[in-house]
């Protein structure tokens, strides 16, 4: 993959937002960054660009505890137009719960690849990358 | 003679000539009975031969003269009448001598006697006859009595029938009966004797023929008899006066004769009989009678055998020769040798067998034969008769007996059961060949007599045994009962006696039949039974389908306190007096209807009654138990009175646990609430600063470094926000104080609520009408109060509508003594089937309000569930949200 890869990061806490974006600056991660403030906005970016390529992002940050629509909620409606996607979308469920019962349902969720607890650490982000390339 | 008389004196002389000269022995006698004169054959007669009679006193001369005869004399003299005198006397040579005097008198003149004549007859030879008649009639009459001779005469004269004694014995009638002629005919046989003898009689009576005929007699009491009647005309003095006759009673002879005719004319139809072999053969030992049914099983004919052949043509050899054995052994002779004809002698034989008969054709035929043999007068044996009879379908039903019969003992053998007979007056006995198996005696050929059976039997039971036995006769009952034996080997075992007892037509005890069951291991089962009863925790009892108790254990007594023979045959209500089973049901089973066991009382109470009439709760497990007397059902009944106990020790521990668990529910969940704020709440701030940190110390841009810090800002100050609400609900969940509890107006925290929130009210223009009129005031936490009133107003108003002006309805209610408080508007409403989980949660917002910070229903909440109450939200998006709080 020689794109640059884009990067959706669904949180309504701006902190964390920007700490991610700046952790991939410093790490020298070359990314595009997309971010939403929760699950509705994201959802609704992602089915007005289902058939673009190059608007639709690689990697989705969706965090869990957000307003309006949370982080279950939009997995389940993002399972609903999964199939119209022109590319495939690697979801990581990242949330600052360290509450087994969240982590065991995020981990039950099959559209996930992974599930990490913020604050998102140096090598998961190396991960993501390396998974992201590899596909 | 009178004239005579007149002359009697002048002619004295002429009368003595006369007197002297008379053919008649006759003597004269003056009135002084002196002789005047006596005829010779007087003289003769009396031997007076050569003695002065004339002058001489009569008297003188008869010295013996009775003085009845005198007494006779002196009355002829003076009354002047004819006499007769009569004595016997015994002259010189010893013979007696019977004499008649005919005494008369003589008269001198008219009515004056001279004296008398005695003429003399000699009546010997007539006494003589006389008596011997007598003699004879006497023994006569002894002989009829004894032969049983009746005599009896038909007076021809006056038609009148004379009886004697005996002939009235023989009709069986009174002694002073006298019949007419047809009277004594009617006795007769009405048919043919009655007839025969009238026609007989009336012969008799007209031609004067004699007859001896036999007749049947109906006597006066309906007896039959057979009489021999004898009849004879009786002709006296040439006259013909009556018929007279005799009777016999000859029963027993005719009725030998009778029978002696029946027994020919059996013997005869025997003889000539299909179905009976009789043969006979004579000394030469040819055959000499051949009978019909001879001729039908052999073949041969009566003329091929009868003078030419010898029954040894016909049987087989070997039978002849153990015949010849069993016959010479019998009467004592050597077999070796022995003739069968001429070595019998004066022995009876009588010898019944089977043997083979070999027909003419060869074939050969099973008879029973009974061979006989025949004696002349001297006693020798003069040949034999056979009867024999076909026993090859005998023999055939034996055969089918013989394998039925082993089959019974197979099934006898199966079933350890045994039959026998005993006829206690003979002592005969029979029993089945079990018998001998059950007593364990090797030697299965024996049959035992009752004594042998005695003997195997327990000592200990052996007299009631023989006293059962001896009952069994005496009260013609026979009562099952059970005794041990000690077996041939030494076992003991149980045996069951059945029987009952044979009585004749009369009455009488002919036979005890009966079965011996060996029921040893029945017994041990039985035993077995017990003691598991026995062992039973529970008390067991046994009722019968009408519900009588038939069995119980050691713990029922203990239990009820009643022992077991209070309770034996008592209705099972007597301790369980609620109705258990349908006992008006026939069927027990179908009441059991296939389960094996039925439970009560594990629902419904249900109580035992002791001796004492003190109630214990129970439980029964009732199950149906098939016996040879047919359902009984068996009840294990528990004493629950320490489970009662328990049981209501467990329902309070269980009532205590259950506050104690919604307590901890409670509790839980705050808990859970509190994990949920802190992984969220306060989590993401703290790893927001981490995350700040580690940007800070990786860069080298100090534009960066600076723009950094105002983000450390803004996270500490939402971490301080945070912390500071979590505080508070801290302060709320923990116990209040009782000072912050006031009576309060519904009314007046509405209006402290509307002068504080007055500016978005007007900026607003949202309509808040009340009605509190159901329950005006509340017992409340006051500070609480105003933060409910407070939260709910403002969050209506922030989440109002902005297509319409927001109306927002409060009321006050009592539903259930419970005060209720309902916040109604028409806002924007909220999607409850996405996230009404997350109502009341802390930091949760579901609308992009700018001042929406997911804290005021979080505190609401925990503040209504602090003072125990309850709040729910129903909600419709874009019609409204309702808010209840039930206050509880």
């Amino acid at each position: 993959m020689s794109k640059t890869p884009k990067i959706c990061i669904i949180d309504d806490d701006y902190i964390y937002r920007y700490t991610v974006v700046k952790k991939m600056e410093n790490m020298r991660l070359d990314a595009k960054t997309l971010d939403f403030e929760d699950g509705e906005e994201a959802l609704n970016y992602i089915t007005d660009h289902l058939d673009s390529d190059t608007e639709l992002p690689d990697v989705i940050f969706l965090d869990i505890d957000m307003p309006v629509m949370d982080g279950f909620q939009f997995l389940k409606e993002f399972d609903k137009i999964r199939h119209q996607l022109k590319k495939k979308i690697s979801i990581y469920m990242i949330s600052s719960s360290l509450d087994p019962i969240d982590i065991d349902r995020a981990k039950r969720a099959n559209e996930i690849c992974d599930y990490f607890v913020k604050p998102i650490k140096t090598e998961q982000l190396e991960l993501v990358f390396t998974q992201l390339k590899a596909s | 003679m009178e004239k005579s008389t007149e002359k009697a004196e002048s002619k004295i002389p002429y009368h003595k000539i006369f007197i002297e000269q008379a053919p008649t022995t006759i003597v004269m006698l003056d009135k002084n009975m002196h002789c005047i004169a006596a005829s010779q054959r007087w003289i003769k007669e009396y031997n007076l031969q050569g003695v002065e009679i004339v002058g001489s006193s009569y008297y003188d001369l008869f010295p013996k003269i009775s003085k009845s005869s005198k007494e006779v004399h002196q009355k002829c003299l003076t009354e002047g009448v004819n006499t007769t005198d009569e004595a016997s006397f015994m002259n010189k040579s010893g013979k007696v001598k019977w004499l008649h005097w005919e005494i008369f008198p003589w008269f001198i003149s008219e009515g004056e006697v001279g004296g008398l004549f005695i003429n003399t007859i000699d009546i010997t030879p007539q006494k003589e006859n006389e008596l011997k008649k007598e003699r004879t009639e006497d023994i006569f009459a002894q002989t009829k009595e004894v032969a049983r001779l009746g005599t009896w005469e038909i007076s021809l004269t006056d038609n009148k029938v004379y009886w004697s004694k005996i002939t009235r014995e023989i009709h069986e009638i009174q002694d002073e009966y006298t019949p007419s002629l047809e009277e004594a005919i009617n006795f007769f046989e009405e048919k043919y004797s009655r007839p025969r003898l009238s026609a007989h009689i009336q012969d008799a009576i007209e031609k004067k023929i004699s007859f001896d005929l036999n007749f049947e007699l109906i006597t006066a009491k309906g007896n039959r008899r057979w009489v021999r009647v004898i009849g004879k005309p009786e002709i006296i003095d040439g006259q013909f006066k009556s018929v007279v006759g005799l009777v016999q009673d000859i029963s027993d002879v005719t009725f030998s004769k009778l029978e002696l005719n029946k027994a020919h004319a059996q013997l005869r139809s025997i003889f000539n009989s299909n179905h009976n072999v009789i043969f006979s053969t004579g000394e030469s030992g040819f055959i000499d009678h051949f009978n019909k049914g001879a001729e039908r099983l052999l073949g041969y004919s009566a003329e091929e055998m009868i003078g030419k052949k010898t029954p040894a043509d016909f049987l087989p050899l070997e039978e002849v020769k153990k015949f010849k054995y069993d016959v010479a052994t019998l009467i004592g002779k050597s077999p070796a040798n022995f003739n069968h004809y001429s070595d019998i002698t004066y022995e009876e034989l009588s010898d019944t067998r089977e043997w083979n008969y070999i027909r003419k054709d060869g074939t050969s035929v099973p008879v029973q034969a009974t061979v006989s043999n025949l004696r002349n007068d001297e006693g020798i044996n003069i040949g034999f008769t056979v009867v024999a009879t076909d026993i090859s379908r005998l023999k055939k039903i034996e055969r089918r007996l013989v394998i039925k019969n082993e089959r019974l003992n197979y099934a006898e053998q199966l079933t350890k059961i045994s039959n026998w007979r005993y006829k206690p007056y003979t002592g005969e006995t029979f029993h089945s060949k079990n018998l001998l198996r059950i007593l364990e005696i090797e030697n299965s050929s024996t049959m035992l007599t009752f004594e042998d059976f005695l003997s195997y039997i327990h000592p200990e039971d052996r007299e009631s045994v023989v006293t059962h036995n001896e009952e069994s006769v005496v009260n013609k009952e026979f009562k099952n009962y059970t005794h041990r034996i000690i077996t041939a080997k030494g076992n003991i075992k149980i045996i069951n006696n059945i029987g009952e007892v044979v009585l004749n037509t009369e009455g009488n005890v002919v036979e005890l039949i009966g079965t011996a069951q060996d029921v040893t291991e029945l017994k041990m089962a039985e035993k077995k039974f017990k003691g598991l009863l026995e062992s039973a925790p529970d008390a067991m009892v046994i009722i019968n389908s009408s519900g009588y108790i038939q069995l119980t254990n050691k713990q029922t007594e203990h239990l009820f306190q009643f022992t077991s023979e209070e309770l034996l045959d008592q209705p099972v209500s007597k301790i369980i007096p609620q109705e258990i089973l349908p006992l008006s049901k026939k069927n027990i089973s179908s009441f059991f209807n296939g389960s094996k066991v039925k439970q009560l009382g594990i629902t419904e109470p249900l109580f035992g009654i002791r001796k004492t009439g003190q109630k214990i709760p129970v439980q029964i497990n009732m199950a149906p138990l098939q016996t040879e007397e047919g359902t009984l059902v068996s009840l294990a009944v528990r004493d629950i009175t320490k489970q009662k106990a328990a049981q209501r020790k467990i329902i309070k521990a269980k009532e205590n646990l259950e506050i104690l668990a919604k307590t901890l529910t409670d509790k839980n969940q705050q808990l859970a609430d509190f994990t949920h704020i802190t992984s969220h709440n306060l989590r993401a701030p703290v790893s927001n600063l981490n995350s700040l940190l580690d940007i800070y110390k990786t860069t080298d841009s100090k534009i960066l470094r600076e723009s950094l810090f105002d983000k450390f800002e803004m996270v500490i100050n939402h971490l301080t926000t945070t912390l500071n609400t979590l505080v508070e609900t801290l302060k709320i969940k923990s116990e209040h104080n009782e000072d912050d509890i006031a009576d309060i107006k519904f009314k007046q925290v509405l209006h402290r609520t509307e002068e504080i929130l007055a500016g978005e009210i007007l900026k607003s223009g949202a309509r808040i009408t009340a009605d509190f009129s159901e329950c005006q005031v509340i017992r409340y936490h006051t500070i609480y109060l105003k933060s409910i009133f407070l939260n709910l107003i403002s969050n209506a108003i922030k989440y109002r509508s902005e297509e319409r002006t927001l109306e927002l309805e409060i009321k006050s209610m009592t539903v259930n003594g419970k005060i209720m408080l309902q916040f109604k508007d028409n806002g924007l409403g909220i999607d409850l089937e996405k996230h009404g989980n997350k109502l009341f949660g802390l930091n949760k917002v579901f609308h992009r309000h700018p001042e929406a910070k997911g804290v005021g229903l979080f505190l609401t909440k925990s503040q209504v569930e602090a003072m125990g109450g309850t709040i729910t939200a129903t909600s419709q998006v874009d019609v409204g949200t309702t808010f209840t709080i039930n206050f509880n």
